[in-house]
């Protein structure tokens, strides 16, 4: 089938890498137009221009390099957190029944608790420095990555742990040898997507009771109302959130070569 | 002394909602002599797989039991080497590595499991892909690569689960020869699950055809022709005539299970 929109059809890396900058570039022109053709107030929407100038502002005055080292520290505090007890915890569930039986119903129930909800209560037993922060983060990713790994891990083909116990293996060598390596790769997956979530945890952390971070600056710029500050805030975030991921992406791609199977 | 005995095993599956419990095996006697190839032929659904299954250790039988060398069968270990229909390789490790699993869960020394892996690549053909993943492979390597994994445990008995029923006819074909001539080197017991006719007859020593569900032996029948056996012996009389007889056996079974299923 020819043309450009058979379902399906993949299109050349050139054409996809110009698709993918012209959205941004259709972006920044219609923000554009709105600010500049005077369509929006100032007061509302800052103009592309003005939100790179509070941007220079941040950077040259008001040491927003630190703000972001702050924030980016936290995330990846409580995000590391998380990792290091979901990732056993979801395997152990994954691989044995009686494991999953006791918690799945409870991690079930917690996943649905906004992390951003135990603010007031973390602020309560941890007070407003940075071990809050980091569980606001911890919180709102260890029960989605537990159910997460869980999932991937109980879903591993049961006729490649077959064909292992056949060749000789133990149970130990099942889940260390097959379990393991079967459900790297989309654990990888999961721990990326997760760490996307984590970000809009440790901006609602840093709403509330913080001195430093990128959610501390917005808040500040809003007393102030310099959209233009606020604008190039959010931006920072998702510009961070793209680098990790592609670099996330890079990373798996090294680490698993046989996923797409060259 | 007998290789393996299969004495009385017999197979139901429990209820599920809204259904009795499924016999899928009546209670099956069947004794394997040392060198024995003995192809289970019978229609799908007959239960044949589930008392290869049985014979592997991965399914407990409801009554009975197997014998191999005089020991109980409790659990799947590396005296049975298998293969399944569908493609197990690990598809993490390449294809000397799948090879080299068994040996490296005995822990078997890495210079010597490569030594024998290389042994038995070579003798399937696959000389100059031990490092190819096998996405990297074809159907008939990656089962290649299956039957030199299960060989490379120097199991008592090889069980084989319509391992070529994926295959397109000549490659099917070809790696009958294959198995065949691995087996004629190395006379190692087989028992071989096919619904194939031609297959059952080509390779056997012994062919044992099953009934529609629940599974029984029907009739049990010696196939006495010479070895070597080249891929000519399919169009001999003698060939023929044990093709014509197992025909009608088979074909009665077949009418049977559609029937139950209508």
């Amino acid at each position: 089938m020819n043309g450009f929109f058979a379902p399906l059809k993949p299109v050349p890396p050139g054409l996809r890498a110009a698709l993918a900058v012209a959205c941004f570039v259709l972006f920044f022109v219609g923000w554009g137009i709105a600010t500049y053709g005077g369509f929006v107030k100032p007061l509302f929407l800052a103009s592309p221009g003005t939100t790179l100038a509070s941007g220079y502002e941040l950077f040259a005055k008001f040491g927003f390099t630190a703000d972001i080292g702050v924030t980016v520290a936290r995330v990846f505090a409580g995000f590391a957190l998380a990792v290091l007890v979901a990732v056993p915890l979801g395997i152990l569930m994954g691989a044995f029944k009686p494991v999953e039986a006791f918690f799945s119903g409870f991690t079930s129930f917690a996943r649905y608790l906004p992390a951003s909800a135990f603010i007031p209560l973390l602020i309560l037993w941890a007070g407003v420095g940075e071990l809050q922060k980091v569980l606001v983060i911890f919180i709102g990713s260890v029960f989605q990555l537990v159910i997460m790994i869980a999932v991937i891990v109980g879903a591993v083909r049961t006729d490649l742990v077959e064909a292992a116990y056949t060749l000789g293996a133990s149970r130990r060598g099942v889940v260390l040898r097959v379990l393991l390596p079967a459900a790297a790769p989309q654990v990888f997956e999961a721990l990326r997507l997760v760490l996307g979530w984590a970000w809009t945890y440790v901006i609602v952390a840093e709403l509330v009771g913080a001195s430093q971070g990128i959610g501390h600056m917005i808040i500040e710029a809003q007393r102030f109302l310099d959209t233009g500050q606020m604008i190039f805030g959010i931006f920072i975030i998702g510009l961070i959130g793209l680098i990790t991921d592609v670099a996330f992406q890079a990373m798996n791609a090294r680490l698993f070569p046989w996923v797409r199977g060259r | 002394m007998s290789k393996l005995v299969i004495r009385g095993v017999s197979k139901e599956f429990p209820a599920r909602r809204g259904g009795g419990a499924t016999r899928a095996l009546e209670p099956t006697d069947l004794t394997v002599q040392d060198n024995d190839f003995i192809t289970i032929l019978g229609p799908s659904g007959c239960g044949k797989s589930t008392l290869l299954r049985v014979v592997a250790g991965l399914e407990t039988p409801t009554a009975g039991e197997v014998l191999l060398n005089g020991h109980p069968v409790t659990r799947p270990g590396p005296d049975r080497g298998m293969v399944f229909q569908s493609y197990t390789l690990f598809p993490w490790l390449s294809v000397r590595d799948n090879v080299c699993f068994g040996l490296r869960e005995r822990g078997v020394p890495r210079a010597e499991q490569v030594a024998i892996a290389d042994r038995f690549l070579a003798q399937v053909g696959l000389k100059g892909f031990e490092n190819h993943h096998p996405a990297q492979l074809s159907g008939g390597m990656q089962q290649r690569t299956a039957l030199a994994r299960a060989l490379a445990n120097d199991p008592d008995i090889l069980l084989l689960d319509e391992p070529f029923g994926a295959l397109d006819h000549q490659t099917r074909e070809v790696m009958q020869e294959l198995l065949l001539g691995i087996w004629e080197q190395h006379r190692k017991t087989v028992l071989f699950v096919t619904h194939d006719i031609d297959e059952a007859i080509f390779m056997a020593s012994r062919v044992v055809v099953m009934s529609a569900r629940p599974g029984r032996i029907k009739c049990d029948i010696p196939i006495d022709l010479p070895h070597p056996r080249s891929y000519r012996i399919k169009t001999t009389a003698a060939f023929a005539d044990y093709k014509e007889r197992l025909t009608e056996e088979i074909r009665v079974e077949t009418l049977k299970t559609l029937q139950m299923e209508a």
